[in-house]
Protein backbone atom coordinates (compact mmCIF):
# COMPACT_ATOMS: atom_id res chain seq x y z
CA UNK A 1 0.00 0.00 0.00
CA UNK A 2 2.62 2.47 0.78
CA UNK A 3 4.93 1.44 -2.03
CA UNK A 4 1.14 2.81 -4.29
CA UNK A 5 1.18 5.56 -2.04
CA UNK A 6 4.72 6.59 -2.82
CA UNK A 7 4.06 6.14 -6.66
CA UNK A 8 0.79 8.02 -6.73
CA UNK A 9 3.53 11.10 -5.16
CA UNK A 10 5.93 10.40 -7.61
CA UNK A 11 2.84 10.88 -10.52
CA UNK A 12 1.50 13.56 -9.00
CA UNK A 13 4.64 15.78 -8.02
CA UNK A 14 5.85 15.31 -11.72
CA UNK A 15 2.66 16.59 -13.46
CA UNK A 16 2.75 19.59 -11.32
CA UNK A 17 6.29 20.06 -12.32
CA UNK A 18 5.31 19.36 -15.48
CA UNK A 19 1.89 22.11 -15.37
CA UNK A 20 4.46 24.77 -13.89
CA UNK A 21 6.82 24.42 -16.68
CA UNK A 22 3.98 24.53 -19.35
CA UNK A 23 1.64 27.34 -17.89
CA UNK A 24 1.47 30.64 -20.00
CA UNK A 25 0.71 32.85 -17.67
CA UNK A 26 3.19 33.67 -15.09
CA UNK A 27 0.67 34.21 -12.02
CA UNK A 28 -0.82 31.10 -12.85
CA UNK A 29 2.68 29.12 -12.79
CA UNK A 30 4.01 30.73 -9.65
CA UNK A 31 0.67 29.68 -7.91
CA UNK A 32 1.48 25.83 -9.15
CA UNK A 33 4.52 26.16 -7.77
CA UNK A 34 3.16 27.62 -4.45
CA UNK A 35 1.00 24.32 -4.49
CA UNK A 36 4.36 22.42 -5.80
CA UNK A 37 6.34 23.51 -2.75
CA UNK A 38 3.17 22.30 -0.25
CA UNK A 39 3.08 18.77 -2.04
CA UNK A 40 6.99 18.26 -1.54
CA UNK A 41 6.62 18.58 2.15
CA UNK A 42 4.35 15.55 1.76
CA UNK A 43 7.31 14.18 -0.02
CA UNK A 44 9.97 14.43 2.61
CA UNK A 45 7.42 12.93 4.90
CA UNK A 46 6.99 9.84 3.24
CA UNK A 47 11.14 10.03 2.64
CA UNK A 48 11.64 10.08 6.44
CA UNK A 49 12.58 13.69 6.78
CA UNK A 50 10.34 15.60 8.75
CA UNK A 51 12.61 18.43 9.73
CA UNK A 52 13.16 19.34 5.79
CA UNK A 53 9.54 18.63 5.20
CA UNK A 54 8.98 21.47 7.89
CA UNK A 55 11.68 23.64 5.98
CA UNK A 56 10.13 22.97 2.47
CA UNK A 57 6.22 23.99 3.46
CA UNK A 58 7.37 27.18 5.57
CA UNK A 59 9.87 28.11 2.69
CA UNK A 60 7.65 26.97 -0.47
CA UNK A 61 4.42 27.80 1.10
CA UNK A 62 5.36 30.91 2.95
CA UNK A 63 8.55 33.45 1.87
CA UNK A 64 9.14 31.88 -2.13
CA UNK A 65 5.61 32.70 -3.58
CA UNK A 66 5.30 36.68 -1.92
CA UNK A 67 8.62 36.86 -3.53
CA UNK A 68 7.96 35.63 -6.84
CA UNK A 69 4.52 37.55 -7.08
CA UNK A 70 6.13 40.61 -5.85
CA UNK A 71 8.83 40.09 -8.88
CA UNK A 72 6.22 39.38 -11.55
CA UNK A 73 4.08 42.36 -10.34
CA UNK A 74 7.19 44.82 -10.52
CA UNK A 75 8.03 43.48 -14.18
CA UNK A 76 4.77 43.25 -15.63
CA UNK A 77 4.17 45.92 -18.17
CA UNK A 78 8.12 46.57 -17.92
CA UNK A 79 9.76 44.32 -21.38
CA UNK A 80 6.52 43.14 -22.02
CA UNK A 81 6.83 43.15 -25.58
CA UNK A 82 9.96 41.48 -25.76
CA UNK A 83 9.52 37.77 -26.71
CA UNK A 84 11.59 35.93 -24.43
CA UNK A 85 13.10 32.65 -26.12
CA UNK A 86 12.69 31.41 -29.36
CA UNK A 87 11.68 27.81 -30.06
CA UNK A 88 15.07 26.55 -30.26
CA UNK A 89 16.35 29.28 -27.40
CA UNK A 90 13.60 26.91 -25.36
CA UNK A 91 14.57 23.91 -26.65
CA UNK A 92 18.01 23.87 -25.70
CA UNK A 93 17.12 25.08 -22.13
CA UNK A 94 15.24 21.70 -22.08
CA UNK A 95 17.70 19.88 -23.08
CA UNK A 96 19.96 20.91 -20.69
CA UNK A 97 17.59 20.86 -17.79
CA UNK A 98 17.17 16.97 -18.82
CA UNK A 99 20.60 16.05 -18.92
CA UNK A 100 21.38 17.84 -15.59
CA UNK A 101 17.86 15.69 -14.54
CA UNK A 102 18.75 12.14 -15.74
CA UNK A 103 23.05 13.19 -14.34
CA UNK A 104 20.96 13.63 -11.20
CA UNK A 105 19.23 10.90 -11.29
CA UNK A 106 21.92 8.56 -12.17
CA UNK A 107 24.49 10.12 -9.62
CA UNK A 108 21.35 9.08 -7.02
CA UNK A 109 20.65 5.40 -8.24
CA UNK A 110 24.40 4.82 -8.08
CA UNK A 111 24.97 5.63 -4.70
CA UNK A 112 26.10 2.66 -2.73
CA UNK A 113 23.95 0.93 -0.72
CA UNK A 114 23.67 0.68 2.08
CA UNK A 115 24.69 4.51 1.95
CA UNK A 116 27.74 5.43 4.31
CA UNK A 117 26.26 7.04 7.18
CA UNK A 118 26.92 8.28 11.03
CA UNK A 119 23.93 8.24 11.74
CA UNK A 120 24.51 5.86 14.57
CA UNK A 121 27.28 7.64 15.89
CA UNK A 122 24.84 10.94 16.17
CA UNK A 123 22.51 8.82 18.20
CA UNK A 124 25.15 7.14 20.71
CA UNK A 125 26.52 11.09 21.46
CA UNK A 126 23.08 12.85 21.68
CA UNK A 127 23.01 11.96 25.36
CA UNK A 128 25.45 14.18 26.15
CA UNK A 129 24.36 17.14 24.38
CA UNK A 130 20.68 16.41 26.64
CA UNK A 131 18.33 16.64 23.30
CA UNK A 132 16.51 14.32 21.74
CA UNK A 133 16.31 15.30 18.30
CA UNK A 134 19.65 14.34 16.39
CA UNK A 135 19.13 17.08 13.86
CA UNK A 136 19.07 19.77 16.07
CA UNK A 137 21.98 18.21 17.55
CA UNK A 138 24.09 18.16 14.42
CA UNK A 139 22.95 21.66 13.98
CA UNK A 140 24.02 23.23 17.13
CA UNK A 141 26.60 20.64 18.98
CA UNK A 142 28.15 18.27 16.50
CA UNK A 143 28.40 20.73 13.89
CA UNK A 144 27.90 24.35 15.03
CA UNK A 145 30.36 25.85 13.35
CA UNK A 146 28.18 25.95 9.78
CA UNK A 147 25.13 26.83 11.11
CA UNK A 148 27.06 29.51 12.36
CA UNK A 149 28.94 30.40 9.55
CA UNK A 150 25.23 29.98 7.62
CA UNK A 151 23.30 32.34 9.72
CA UNK A 152 26.29 34.63 8.84
CA UNK A 153 25.70 34.65 5.27
CA UNK A 154 21.80 35.43 5.85
CA UNK A 155 22.99 38.61 7.48
CA UNK A 156 25.49 39.33 4.89
CA UNK A 157 23.01 38.54 2.09
CA UNK A 158 20.05 40.84 3.84
CA UNK A 159 23.60 43.80 3.63
CA UNK A 160 23.53 43.25 -0.38
CA UNK A 161 19.86 43.63 -0.69
CA UNK A 162 19.55 46.77 1.71
CA UNK A 163 22.91 48.00 -0.59
CA UNK A 164 20.13 47.96 -3.48
CA UNK A 165 18.87 51.25 -1.93
CA UNK A 166 19.65 54.64 -3.65
CA UNK A 167 22.32 56.45 -1.67
CA UNK A 168 19.31 59.45 -0.85
CA UNK A 169 17.69 56.93 1.25
CA UNK A 170 19.60 54.71 2.65
CA UNK A 171 18.96 53.45 5.76
CA UNK A 172 15.50 53.63 4.84
CA UNK A 173 12.22 51.28 4.96
CA UNK A 174 11.08 49.15 2.06
CA UNK A 175 7.92 49.29 0.78
CA UNK A 176 5.74 46.26 0.85
CA UNK A 177 1.75 47.59 1.41
CA UNK A 178 -0.04 47.74 -1.49
CA UNK A 179 -1.90 51.40 -1.99
CA UNK A 180 -4.96 50.19 -1.13
CA UNK A 181 -5.22 47.46 1.06
CA UNK A 182 -7.64 45.09 0.03
CA UNK A 183 -10.31 44.31 3.03
CA UNK A 184 -9.92 40.12 2.90
CA UNK A 185 -5.86 41.23 3.16
CA UNK A 186 -6.53 43.44 6.30
CA UNK A 187 -8.88 40.51 7.67
CA UNK A 188 -6.15 37.80 7.27
CA UNK A 189 -3.77 39.81 9.00
CA UNK A 190 -5.69 39.97 11.86
CA UNK A 191 -6.90 36.53 12.23
CA UNK A 192 -4.09 34.40 11.15
CA UNK A 193 -0.74 36.05 12.88
CA UNK A 194 -1.92 34.17 16.48
CA UNK A 195 -2.55 31.35 15.12
CA UNK A 196 1.21 31.88 13.16
CA UNK A 197 3.09 33.30 16.37
CA UNK A 198 1.87 30.24 18.60
CA UNK A 199 2.95 27.74 16.07
CA UNK A 200 6.37 29.06 15.20
CA UNK A 201 7.33 29.53 19.28
CA UNK A 202 5.90 25.55 19.34
CA UNK A 203 7.94 25.46 16.67
CA UNK A 204 11.41 26.79 18.19
CA UNK A 205 10.38 25.32 21.67
CA UNK A 206 9.63 21.35 20.37
CA UNK A 207 12.95 21.44 18.17
CA UNK A 208 15.21 20.25 20.98
CA UNK A 209 13.22 16.82 21.17
CA UNK A 210 11.43 16.73 17.95
CA UNK A 211 11.62 17.51 13.97
CA UNK A 212 11.39 21.63 14.39
CA UNK A 213 14.09 23.95 15.19
CA UNK A 214 15.46 27.50 14.39
CA UNK A 215 15.03 27.87 10.89
CA UNK A 216 11.23 26.15 10.34
CA UNK A 217 10.50 28.84 13.59
CA UNK A 218 11.91 31.97 12.08
CA UNK A 219 10.43 31.31 8.80
CA UNK A 220 7.19 30.90 10.67
CA UNK A 221 7.34 34.05 11.89
CA UNK A 222 8.57 35.97 9.18
CA UNK A 223 6.42 35.32 7.07
CA UNK A 224 3.20 36.29 10.00
CA UNK A 225 5.25 39.58 10.15
CA UNK A 226 5.24 40.20 6.91
CA UNK A 227 1.24 39.21 6.73
CA UNK A 228 1.41 42.55 9.10
CA UNK A 229 2.92 44.48 7.32
CA UNK A 230 2.26 43.68 4.26
CA UNK A 231 -1.78 44.72 5.23
CA UNK A 232 -0.55 48.00 6.45
CA UNK A 233 -0.94 47.37 10.59
CA UNK A 234 2.18 47.84 11.30
CA UNK A 235 4.55 49.97 9.36
CA UNK A 236 8.05 48.43 7.61
CA UNK A 237 11.15 49.01 10.11
CA UNK A 238 13.78 51.06 9.01
CA UNK A 239 16.98 49.56 7.88
CA UNK A 240 18.55 52.05 10.35
CA UNK A 241 16.74 51.18 13.68
CA UNK A 242 18.88 50.28 16.10
CA UNK A 243 15.91 47.92 17.05
CA UNK A 244 15.69 46.12 14.48
CA UNK A 245 19.65 45.66 13.84
CA UNK A 246 19.90 44.75 17.53
CA UNK A 247 17.92 41.99 16.78
CA UNK A 248 19.44 40.36 13.44
CA UNK A 249 23.30 41.04 15.43
CA UNK A 250 21.55 39.58 18.31
CA UNK A 251 21.50 35.57 17.30
CA UNK A 252 24.89 35.25 15.29
CA UNK A 253 26.34 37.30 18.33
CA UNK A 254 25.27 35.44 20.88
CA UNK A 255 26.44 32.29 19.22
CA UNK A 256 29.80 34.11 18.52
CA UNK A 257 30.16 35.12 22.61
CA UNK A 258 28.78 31.53 23.85
CA UNK A 259 31.56 29.72 21.38
CA UNK A 260 34.29 32.02 22.75
CA UNK A 261 33.09 31.65 25.97
CA UNK A 262 34.24 27.78 25.24
CA UNK A 263 37.53 28.45 25.64
CA UNK A 264 37.22 29.40 29.07
CA UNK A 265 34.62 26.72 30.94
CA UNK A 266 35.10 24.45 28.20
CA UNK A 267 37.29 22.48 25.81
CA UNK A 268 37.54 24.87 23.47
CA UNK A 269 35.63 26.79 20.76
CA UNK A 270 32.16 26.08 20.38
CA UNK A 271 32.33 23.44 23.31
CA UNK A 272 29.75 23.25 25.82
CA UNK A 273 30.43 22.88 29.45
CA UNK A 274 29.34 19.50 30.59
CA UNK A 275 25.83 19.72 31.51
CA UNK A 276 24.63 22.79 30.46
CA UNK A 277 24.77 21.89 26.52
CA UNK A 278 20.80 21.83 26.17
CA UNK A 279 20.19 24.88 28.28
CA UNK A 280 22.86 27.08 25.94
CA UNK A 281 21.83 25.58 23.18
CA UNK A 282 17.99 26.81 23.86
CA UNK A 283 19.09 29.84 24.62
CA UNK A 284 21.14 30.52 21.25
CA UNK A 285 18.05 29.31 19.11
CA UNK A 286 15.81 31.44 20.79
CA UNK A 287 17.85 34.55 19.92
CA UNK A 288 18.95 32.90 16.50
CA UNK A 289 15.23 32.34 15.59
CA UNK A 290 14.39 36.04 16.49
CA UNK A 291 17.25 36.89 13.98
CA UNK A 292 16.55 34.36 11.38
CA UNK A 293 12.57 35.52 11.55
CA UNK A 294 13.75 39.20 11.20
CA UNK A 295 16.34 38.45 8.45
CA UNK A 296 13.44 36.72 6.36
CA UNK A 297 11.19 39.19 6.17
CA UNK A 298 14.10 42.14 5.56
CA UNK A 299 15.17 39.55 2.66
CA UNK A 300 11.24 39.45 1.22
CA UNK A 301 11.07 42.90 1.91
CA UNK A 302 13.46 44.09 -0.24
CA UNK A 303 15.29 47.77 -0.08
CA UNK A 304 14.86 50.74 1.08
CA UNK A 305 12.08 52.93 -1.17
CA UNK A 306 11.01 55.59 1.29
CA UNK A 307 13.68 58.13 3.33
CA UNK A 308 14.36 57.39 6.71
CA UNK A 309 12.43 58.52 9.22
CA UNK A 310 14.83 61.43 11.30
CA UNK B 1 -5.01 -0.91 10.83
CA UNK B 2 -1.86 0.37 8.81
CA UNK B 3 -2.90 -0.16 6.01
CA UNK B 4 -6.42 1.01 6.18
CA UNK B 5 -5.02 4.69 7.35
CA UNK B 6 -2.45 4.32 4.72
CA UNK B 7 -5.26 3.67 1.62
CA UNK B 8 -7.34 6.11 3.52
CA UNK B 9 -4.70 8.39 2.63
CA UNK B 10 -4.23 6.98 -0.89
CA UNK B 11 -7.47 7.42 -1.42
CA UNK B 12 -7.58 11.61 -0.19
CA UNK B 13 -4.04 12.67 -2.06
CA UNK B 14 -5.84 10.78 -5.57
CA UNK B 15 -8.99 12.93 -4.83
CA UNK B 16 -7.24 15.82 -4.29
CA UNK B 17 -4.84 15.30 -7.30
CA UNK B 18 -7.73 15.07 -9.42
CA UNK B 19 -9.39 18.02 -8.37
CA UNK B 20 -6.25 20.21 -8.18
CA UNK B 21 -5.84 19.42 -11.82
CA UNK B 22 -9.08 20.37 -12.77
CA UNK B 23 -8.85 23.58 -10.56
CA UNK B 24 -5.31 25.10 -11.50
CA UNK B 25 -7.10 24.58 -15.23
CA UNK B 26 -9.69 27.11 -14.63
CA UNK B 27 -9.70 30.07 -15.76
CA UNK B 28 -11.06 32.73 -13.37
CA UNK B 29 -7.51 33.32 -11.41
CA UNK B 30 -9.55 33.13 -7.91
CA UNK B 31 -10.53 29.23 -8.72
CA UNK B 32 -6.56 28.61 -9.36
CA UNK B 33 -5.65 30.13 -6.25
CA UNK B 34 -8.12 27.82 -4.64
CA UNK B 35 -6.00 24.93 -5.57
CA UNK B 36 -3.56 25.92 -2.98
CA UNK B 37 -6.02 25.75 -0.45
CA UNK B 38 -7.49 22.31 -2.08
CA UNK B 39 -4.27 21.12 -1.50
CA UNK B 40 -3.87 22.32 2.24
CA UNK B 41 -6.98 21.01 3.69
CA UNK B 42 -6.57 17.33 1.30
CA UNK B 43 -2.47 17.30 2.37
CA UNK B 44 -3.30 17.90 5.80
CA UNK B 45 -5.94 15.04 5.81
CA UNK B 46 -3.57 12.75 4.23
CA UNK B 47 -0.56 13.33 6.40
CA UNK B 48 -2.99 12.99 9.55
CA UNK B 49 -3.86 9.89 8.37
CA UNK B 50 -0.43 8.92 7.32
CA UNK B 51 0.80 10.17 10.90
CA UNK B 52 -2.23 7.80 12.54
CA UNK B 53 -0.16 4.65 10.27
CA UNK B 54 3.23 5.19 10.74
CA UNK B 55 2.99 6.44 14.48
CA UNK B 56 4.92 9.22 13.95
CA UNK B 57 4.04 12.27 16.00
CA UNK B 58 6.02 14.94 14.18
CA UNK B 59 3.93 14.11 10.68
CA UNK B 60 0.86 15.68 12.78
CA UNK B 61 3.58 19.16 13.05
CA UNK B 62 3.91 18.80 9.56
CA UNK B 63 0.03 18.96 8.92
CA UNK B 64 -0.63 21.86 11.08
CA UNK B 65 2.49 23.87 9.36
CA UNK B 66 0.97 22.62 5.65
CA UNK B 67 -2.66 24.22 7.28
CA UNK B 68 -1.21 27.47 8.24
CA UNK B 69 1.05 27.94 4.98
CA UNK B 70 -1.87 27.10 2.70
CA UNK B 71 -4.20 30.08 4.71
CA UNK B 72 -1.34 32.15 4.45
CA UNK B 73 -0.49 31.21 0.53
CA UNK B 74 -3.88 33.87 -0.21
CA UNK B 75 -2.07 36.25 0.87
CA UNK B 76 0.20 36.10 -2.40
CA UNK B 77 -3.04 36.46 -4.47
CA UNK B 78 -4.82 39.32 -2.81
CA UNK B 79 -1.78 41.15 -2.77
CA UNK B 80 -0.90 42.54 -6.30
CA UNK B 81 -1.32 46.29 -6.49
CA UNK B 82 -0.90 46.24 -10.23
CA UNK B 83 -4.00 43.79 -10.34
CA UNK B 84 -7.41 45.89 -11.68
CA UNK B 85 -10.08 44.86 -9.85
CA UNK B 86 -12.01 42.60 -11.68
CA UNK B 87 -9.64 41.92 -14.15
CA UNK B 88 -11.25 38.10 -14.53
CA UNK B 89 -14.82 38.91 -14.74
CA UNK B 90 -15.02 39.19 -18.56
CA UNK B 91 -13.23 35.55 -18.77
CA UNK B 92 -15.71 34.31 -16.60
CA UNK B 93 -18.36 31.73 -18.26
CA UNK B 94 -22.02 31.31 -17.52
Amino acid sequence: MMVLLDLALAAWLLALALHVVMERNERSAIIAFLALGLLLGLVWVRLAAPDVALTEIAIGGGGTGILLLRAEAALRGRGKHEEGATRGGKLAVAAGCAVISAGLGFAVLALASPAPTLAPAASDAIAATGLGNPVTAVLLAYRALDTLLEKVVVLLALVGIWSLAPDGIWGGAPEVAPAAVPGPLAWLARILPPFGVVIGVYMFWVGADAPGGTFQAGTVLAAMWLLVIMAGLLPPPDAASPALRLVLVGGPALFLAIAFLGFIVADGFLAYPEGFAKPLIVAIEAALTLSVAAALAMLVAGPARKAPAR
Amino acid sequence: MPEFLAAAALVILAVTAVALFRVLRSRVAAERMMAVQLLGTGGAGALLLLGAASGSPATIDVALLLALFAAFACVAFVLDPAEPAGEDSPEEQP
